[in-house]
């Protein structure tokens, strides 16, 4: 007798998922069949690099069940920080180090502040978030920045192709496979976890669980910044709102992923970002104005982060077991 | 009629396996005020817990003045006539006593949005304490009374509940000064003077002479005897002995058939601010020192201070003859320090990660190689070898560790211990919520450890102190109480840890 096919924990979900991709690009493509044209894919993939890289610094930042909503202010002023330098002429190397710098910077203050002093996350990290978008308006008073910017090699990275797909799309693979190796196969990704998991436990299992939350901080304002050198590269221009659109995007795949996966990992905000990407990608493609479609892309975030919710599964449980008396709690023994 | 105010007949509670209350009749008379006396486990709380509805019985009836009386719900029971006072009753600090008085009933009629009229509670609550007559000033904050005044709005709030005819105060004397403690039993007597019965929890047994009527024991879900103080002295029994009665020995592992070794720690005048102080001892490779104390007898604080969770406010401590000073659990990890937490659910255990995860994560430095990189191989073999070790059921390595029964739940701590590999291993309260059969193999396990690794085992059951540990003192109030070389019985040991006294018994 053969032993029973036995499947990978999460694969029913993995199969649900990519039955609501293949419906959500079905219904796209019956609407406007140039959804599936190559220069549309290719677009959904140099958006689906740019929501990605967003979204998983906040995936860290989420496992050690903290929030950031400061990034989008940190892509405003790492962007603007970004263009001031290329309009002065800058290797666009230095540009971007520095840029990442900044971010490092800003998710440092906010890690201190967190881990360290134990402030609340949420308003702390509003509170840097508005001060970096606000110092976004010091280099230019709020112009846009755009000298330079063809010279300065830039551009090349949103032009770059690898078999028809942008560089950028690739350059997201790779930093997810590394982050999935970084939080699956090594002990730093098992810090992370336990932090995130139980952090008394942790604490007591000797993880230093302060630094975790404070790298879980760090890293999410880099991968911002990431984010936003590639909108710099699309847009060909600084601008001082240049970020703000990262957040609802990025949000939206790491708790859409979460639900999707059944837990916020890598993966799984690889998995909605895709989702995400594609859905507001459609949505404009077919003419959906975006305060629609970011309405309807919220409404899905809100019902993702619902389900993903433990107490209101628990109350669905509840309920469930509410309606359905038949199913008697244990038998006792005799 | 005068019957009795409340009675119990063959009430049994059966949890799994374990029996924790079987056929007990008791018999609360009107105007009562009755102790009930018994070691962790015997049974009492359990018995409360189905008086005032919280669990509910397998067998036997409650009536409740004569009337039968079936305590679904806390609100059944409190429609009865029963009300219950928490041993750390849920107050608002920020409310008046009046206020908290009336919580959740300001109004006789619950209306949508309705006003609260302060008037009204002044009232009520007046009208409370014309009948039952006490000095307190109910306008102010909870935050503003000392202790015992909290513990008297708890009291009246339970009471302000219409034919409160038996109240259930559990150990409301834990926080209390000796002053505050007066006040409290004045309240008692007024109570019981207006006829209402109380039954009274406490590990304090120079209390029970002192305020109770009569006082129950129970021992192993059964209750053994029913008496007046006065009578018991008169007998010449010692409530002490009463509460011990014979002890599962059986369930113990041998003492240590060898001489112990070097010494792995050793503690000298230690204490943490106002927790405990003074506190001096040595544990050695090959044996098990136990510490019996209660709950805020300063064990958990004495665990954690030797876990480096919390700084030492005086004394020394040396780890293998070297000063140790450990400031996080981290460097003591790395000293060579395991603990083994009161709480596994909270302090110990990652409940939604597998159990190779939760073995391996207190020792990343063994589990990962080149780059932090896991040794997968390595993990789930040791993991598998340490499962085995501790005979893990089911010997499921993959499935979420929140699966796992209580038992197997600290038996995955146990063996997150044999991956951290220390010279040292601290056990706070391990049996919590263990049935039998586990607490067998846990024990076994802890003497398996003491053969390569020095033991520490601090719990506030005492028969679980004295049957496991080669040596043990008491720890009451933050002050140790041994005697010379650490050697006691079993009643000198539980004297010392529920009285403070070093006397023989």
């Amino acid at each position: 007798m053969p032993d029973r096919l036995t499947l990978p924990a999460g694969f029913g979900r993995f199969v649900a998922f990519l039955i609501l991709v293949a419906v959500v690009a079905g219904a796209f493509a019956l609407i406007e069949p140039r959804f599936l044209s190559s220069q549309n894919l290719s677009a959904v993939t140099r958006h689906m690099a740019t929501n990605g890289l967003a979204a998983l610094g906040l995936t860290l930042v989420v496992i050690v069940r903290k929030f950031d909503l400061s990034f989008a202010g940190t892509a405003c002023f790492a962007a603007m920080t970004i263009g001031f330098l290329i309009a002065n002429g800058y290797d666009l190397w230095v540009c971007i180090l520095v840029g990442l710098a900044a971010g490092a910077a800003i998710g440092a203050i906010n890690g201190i502040a967190i881990s360290v002093f134990g402030l609340p996350d949420i308003v702390t990290t509003i509170a840097t978030g508005s001060i970096a978008g606000g110092l976004a308006f010091l280099y230019s008073k709020g112009r846009t920045i755009f000298q330079n910017f063809m010279q300065s090699g830039i551009i090349d990275l949103n032009d770059a192709r690898i078999l028809g797909y942008s560089v950028s799309f690739f350059f997201l693979i790779a930093i997810y496979a590394v982050a999935w190796f970084l939080m699956h196969r090594t002990r730093y990704g098992a810090s992370f976890q336990a932090t995130g998991e139980n952090p008394v436990s942790a604490y007591f299992s000797g993880v230093p669980t302060k630094l975790y939350t404070f790298l879980a901080f760090v890293i999410c304002g880099m991968t911002s910044v990431l984010a936003v050198v590639l909108i710099l590269a699309e847009s060909g221009t600084a601008d001082t709102n240049e970020g703000a659109n990262l957040l609802m995007p990025a949000y939206a795949g790491v708790f859409l992923g979460a639900a999707l996966l059944g837990g916020t990992s890598v993966l799984a905000t690889l998995a909605g970002t895709f989702l995400i990407t594609m859905l507001l990608d459609g949505f404009s493609l077919i003419g959906v104005p975006y305060y629609y479609s970011d309405g309807v892309v919220s409404a899905i975030l809100l019902a993702g982060v619902v389900l993903f919710d433990q107490r209101v599964r628990m109350l669905f449980h509840d309920l469930s077991t509410f309606l359905l008396p038949a199913s008697e709690p244990r038998e006792k023994r005799p | 009629m005068t019957g009795p105010a409340l009675r119990a007949t063959a009430v049994s509670k059966r949890f799994g396996a374990v029996n924790a209350l079987k056929d007990v009749d008791f018999v609360l008379e009107p105007g009562e005020v009755h102790a009930l006396l018994g070691v962790n486990g015997a049974g009492k709380s359990t018995f409360i817990k189905i008086i005032s509805g919280v669990y509910t019985r397998d067998a036997g009836t409650l009536e409740v003045d004569g009337k039968a009386v079936d305590c679904r719900t806390p609100h059944d029971a409190m429609m009865a006539g029963i009300a219950t006072v928490q041993q750390h009753p849920e107050l608002v600090s920020d409310f008046t006593g009046y206020e908290n008085i009336f919580l959740g009933r300001e109004a006789d009629r619950p209306r949508f949005l309705a006003r609260i009229d302060r008037t009204a509670l002044k009232r009520r609550g007046d009208a409370l304490l014309a009948r039952f007559p006490v000095d307190i000033d109910l306008s102010r904050k909870l935050s503003e009374m000392p202790a015992v005044e909290r513990e008297i709005v708890a009291i009246l709030q339970a009471l302000a509940g219409d034919h409160i005819r038996v109240l259930i105060l559990d150990e409301p004397t834990s926080t209390l000064t000796e002053v505050e403690k007066a006040v409290l039993f004045r309240l008692m007597r007024t109570l019981k003077a207006s006829g209402i019965s109380i039954l009274y929890i406490t590990h304090r047994l120079e209390e029970v002479i002192e305020i109770a009527d009569r006082f129950s024991v129970f021992r192993g879900g059964r209750k053994v005897a029913t008496m007046t103080p006065a009578a018991a002295a008169e007998q010449g029994l010692s409530l002490a002995e009463l509460m011990l009665g014979e002890t599962l020995s059986s369930v113990f592992p041998e003492k240590a058939a060898f001489p112990p070794g070097e010494t792995v720690l050793s503690v000298e005048r230690l204490g943490h601010g106002r927790a405990f102080s003074q506190v001096g001892f040595e544990v050695k490779r090959g044996e098990i020192l136990g510490i019996f104390g209660l709950v805020g007898s300063g064990i958990d604080e004495l665990s954690k201070v030797l876990f480096g969770a919390l700084p030492p406010t005086e004394g020394t401590l040396s780890l293998k003859g070297r000063p140790l000073r450990a400031r996080t659990p981290r460097e003591a990890l790395k000293a060579g320090i395991f603990l083994v937490p009161g709480d596994r659910r909270l302090e110990g255990l990652a409940l939604t990660q597998s159990s190779v995860f939760n073995i391996t994560i207190g020792n990343l430095g063994r589990a990962s190689g080149f780059a932090g990189i896991l040794r997968r191989a390595l993990n789930r073999r040791k993991s598998e070898e340490f499962a085995a070790r501790v005979a893990l059921s089911p010997p499921n390595l993959s499935m979420p560790v929140s699966g796992f029964s209580g038992g197997n739940q600290q038996k995955i701590v146990v063996a997150k211990g044999l991956f951290a590999d220390a010279d040292l291993y601290i056990f706070v309260e391990p049996t919590v919520g263990v049935d039998i059969g586990a607490r067998a193999k846990l024990y076994g396990l802890m003497r398996d450890l003491s053969r390569t690794a020095a033991v520490i085992v601090m719990s506030s059951d005492c028969d679980e102190v004295h049957g496991l540990a080669d040596r043990s003192f008491a720890l009451y109030k933050g002050r140790p109480i041994m005697r010379a070389g650490e050697i006691m019985t079993r009643n000198q040991l539980l004297l010392a840890g529920i009285l403070g006294e070093a006397r023989d018994a």
